[in-house]
C-alpha cells in the first residue's frame, strides 16, 4: 500500500511538471481539436510527448526545446480558435497558412528522431519494485533470528533435562548421607528443597549439608551454553563437555594440614599455574602416577611425598584407575582460597583467607553429545567423593610431616609478608601522618587560647619522647653490633 | 556410609560472587549491542541495527538469573527501534557489503 502511494507520487510530480509546459491547453480537448492534417504530426507527437513524460522521469533538452517549439506554433493557432490566455504572449495573429509550416513538419521530426536515442531508461528504485526479492537480506536476517531463538530454547530444555537426569539419579546416595539436600539460600529454616538451584541456562546449584566432618558441599553442573548459538557454533571448532564440580568444606577439625592433587596433566598445570595454594605450596611439576598403578593419563601434585603416600590407598587407586576418563581433577587443600586474584600491587596487604577444601571436578563422557543417560556412569564418581571425604578425615600426617607441613606455612607467610612489607610501611606512616594531621586540626579548633596552648604542649612532649626512644634503640644496636 | 548427623548446617555461601570468576560475555554484549543500536540511529546504518539485535539476543542468552531483567529488555528496546528507526527513514533494503 505504502509503495503504490510512492508510486503514484512518483508518476505524479513530472506528470504535474510537464502539465504546466502545457497550461495554456485547458482541456484535453484541445490538443484533439486540431485535426488538421497539417496537424497531424504535431498532434501524434504532441499527444507522445504528453503520454511518455510521466513514463520517462528524465526529459531532455531537446523535449523542452521540441515542447516549447510546438507551444509557439499552436499559440499562433489557437489565438484564432479559442481566446485562453498564454503565458507566453508573443503569438503572432496570422492566419493559418501551409507554407508557413513546412518547415516545421522537418524540425519535430528531426528533434523527435534525435530523442529517441538519448531516452534513458532509469532503474525504478528497488523498495518500489513491489516485490520481497528485493528484501533478501533482510529475510536472511530474519531467518538467522529465528534460528537463534530455536536453538535457545532446544538447548535450554537440554540442559535443563540433563540436569534433572543427574539429581535423580544421585537423589538417593545424597539424601543418605547429608541430612540437608538442596537449599537455595532464601529460607530461614534450614530446610530441605530437594531441588536443584538454577543460576544460568547452563548453570545448576545444589547445597548439600548436614554430615560428620564436612560443613557443607557443593556441587556445582557446569553445562555447555548449549542455549546459545554462537557457543554452538564455537564448539564445532574445540569440542568441550559439561562439567560437574564438588566443592566440600572440612570442618576446620576434621582435615590435617597438607596440599594435594590428582588429575589429568593438562588440568594440573593449569591448576598449578592458576590456583593461590597449588602454586605457592606444590612447586614440583606434576609426577606421574604410573608408579601407584595409575594410568597415564593422571599425574599428581603434592606437597611432600608422604601425603602422596598417604592419600593413595588401594581404595582411592581403584577409583581413580577405573573412571580416569571422567576425572578432571582432583584437590585436596587445607590453603584452599580459590584461584590467584589479580590484584594491584598496593592492595595486598593480607593474605586471602583460607579454607579447608576438597576440590573435584568432573568431565561428563560424551564430550558434548550428552544424553540423561550418561548421568548414571557419575553415581560411582559420587561415592567417591564421599569416600575422599571420610578419609580426609582419618588421615594425619605423622610428626615429620606436620613439622615439614608447618615449615611449609610459615615459608610462606614470610614470603608474603617481605613482598608487602613496603606497603605496609607506607600504610603505617600514612595512618601516622593521618594521626598528626587529625591533632592539629583539634588543635587549631581549640577556641580557648589556653587550651590550645595546653595542647600543642602536649603534642610536643610526646613528639619529643618518641625521638628519644629511637635514640635509646640507634644506641643499643649500635652497642649491640659492637 | 555414616549415618547423617541431625543438625544440618547453613545455607549456601551465596554462590561465589568472585567478579574474577564470572562469565563477562552478557555484559559485553549487552554494551556492544547499545553501541551498534546508536550507530544505526545515528549514522543511519541498517546493518549496524540488525548487528544489535543479534547482541541483545546474545546477551539474553547467556545471562544469570540473578540479573536484571530491565536491563536486558532496555538493550533489546534500543536495539528494536534502531531496526525500525533505519526502515522507516529508507525503505529501501539493505545492500551487501560485497
Amino acid at each position: 500500500m505504502k509503495n503504490l502511494y510512492i508510486f503514484i507520487v512518483v508518476l505524479f510530480i513530472p506528470w504535474s511538471f510537464s502539465l504546466a509546459k502545457y497550461d495554456e491547453f485547458e482541456d484535453g480537448d484541445d490538443i484533439m481539436e486540431y485535426d488538421d492534417n497539417d496537424f497531424a504530426e504535431f498532434e501524434d507527437v504532441s499527444e507522445d510527448t504528453v503520454t511518455e513524460s510521466p513514463q520517462r522521469i528524465i526529459t531532455t533538452e531537446d523535449d523542452e526545446e521540441e515542447a516549447t517549439v510546438e507551444l509557439e506554433g499552436q499559440d499562433e493557432n489557437q489565438e484564432d480558435f479559442d481566446d485562453a490566455d498564454t503565458q507566453e504572449g508573443d503569438a503572432e495573429s496570422e492566419p493559418y497558412d501551409d507554407e508557413e509550416f513546412e518547415g516545421y513538419e522537418e524540425k519535430p521530426d528531426a528533434s523527435h528522431s534525435k530523442n529517441k536515442d538519448p531516452i534513458t531508461i532509469v532503474n525504478v528504485p528497488a523498495h518500489l519494485q513491489n516485490s520481497w526479492e528485493s528484501y533478501y537480506m533482510e529475510i536472511l536476517m530474519v531467518t538467522g533470528l529465528l534460528a537463534y531463538i530455536m536453538n535457545y530454547i532446544i538447548g535450554k530444555n537440554k540442559n535443563n533435562r540433563l540436569a534433572h537426569a543427574w539429581f535423580n539419579t544421585h537423589r538417593e546416595l545424597l539424601e543418605s548421607n547429608f541430612a540437608l539436600v538442596g537449599d537455595d539460600g532464601t529460607n530461614k529454616e534450614a530446610t530441605s528443597t530437594g531441588k536443584l538451584n538454577q543460576e544460568n541456562e547452563h548453570i545448576y546449584n545444589l547445597w548439600c549439608s548436614g554430615r560428620v566432618c564436612c560443613e557443607g558441599m557443593l556441587i556445582q553442573l557446569k553445562f555447555l551454553k548449549r542455549q546459545d548459538l554462537l557457543n554452538v557454533l564455537a564448539r564445532m571448532m574445540r569440542p568441550a563437555s559439561d562439567q560437574v564440580q564438588i566443592k566440600v568444606t572440612m570442618n576446620d577439625e576434621d582435615m590435617d594440614t597438607y596440599v594435594f592433587a590428582v588429575g589429568t596433566r593438562k588440568a594440573l598445570v593449569r591448576l598449578q599455574k592458576e590456583m593461590q595454594d597449588l602454586s605457592e605450596f606444590c612447586s614440583d611439576k606434576p609426577k606421574s602416577g604410573a608408579k601407584y598403578g595409575l594410568p597415564d593419563s593422571l599425574a599428581i601434585l603434592s606437597e611432600m611425598g608422604e601425603v602422596t603416600e598417604g592419600m593413595m590407598d588401594a581404595k582411592m587407586i581403584h577409583f581413580l584407575t577405573h573412571y580416569a576418563d571422567k576425572i578432571d581433577s582432583v584437590q585436596f587443600s587445607d590453603q584452599f582460597s580459590g584461584p590467584k586474584l589479580m590484584q594491584e600491587e598496593g592492595q595486598l596487604t593480607k593474605l586471602p583467607e583460607t579454607k579447608k577444601t576438597l576440590l573435584f571436578t568432573f568431565n561428563v563422557p560424551g564430550s558434548g553429545n550428552t544424553s540423561p543417560k550418561d548421568m548414571e556412569s557419575l553415581l560411582p564418581l559420587m561415592s567417591m567423593v564421599i569416600y575422599s571425604i571420610d578419609k580426609a578425615k582419618k588421615f594425619r600426617l605423622n610428626r615429620e610431616g606436620k613439622q615439614k607441613a608447618d615449615k611449609n606455612r610459615a615459608r610462606v607467610e614470610e614470603n608474603f609478608l617481605k613482598l608487602t612489607h613496603v606497603q605496609r610501611q607506607e600504610a603505617a606512616q600514612s595512618r601516622r601522618e593521618e594521626k598528626k594531621r587529625a591533632e592539629k586540626e583539634r588543635i587549631m579548633n581549640e577556641e580557648d587560647p589556653e587550651k590550645q596552648r595546653r595542647l600543642e604542649e602536649a603534642a610536643l612532649r610526646r613528639e619529643q619522647k618518641k625521638l628519644e626512644k629511637k635514640q635509646m634503640k640507634m644506641k643499643q644496636i649500635k652497642v649491640k653490633a659492637m | 556410609p555414616n549415618p547423617p548427623v541431625p543438625h544440618p548446617r547453613y545455607k549456601p555461601p551465596a554462590t561465589e560472587t568472585n567478579p574474577a570468576l564470572e562469565d563477562p560475555t552478557p555484559d559485553y554484549m549487552n554494551l556492544l549491542g547499545m553501541v551498534f543500536s546508536m550507530c544505526g540511529l545515528m549514522l543511519k546504518l541498517k546493518w549496524c541495527a540488525w548487528i544489535a539485535v543479534y547482541c541483545s539476543f546474545i546477551s539474553f542468552a547467556n545471562s544469570r538469573s540473578s540479573e536484571d531483567t530491565k536491563q536486558m529488555m532496555s538493550s533489546f528496546m534500543l536495539s528494536i527501534s534502531a531496526v525500525v528507526m533505519s526502515y522507516l527513514q529508507n525503505p529501501q533494503p539493505m545492500s551487501p557489503p560485497w
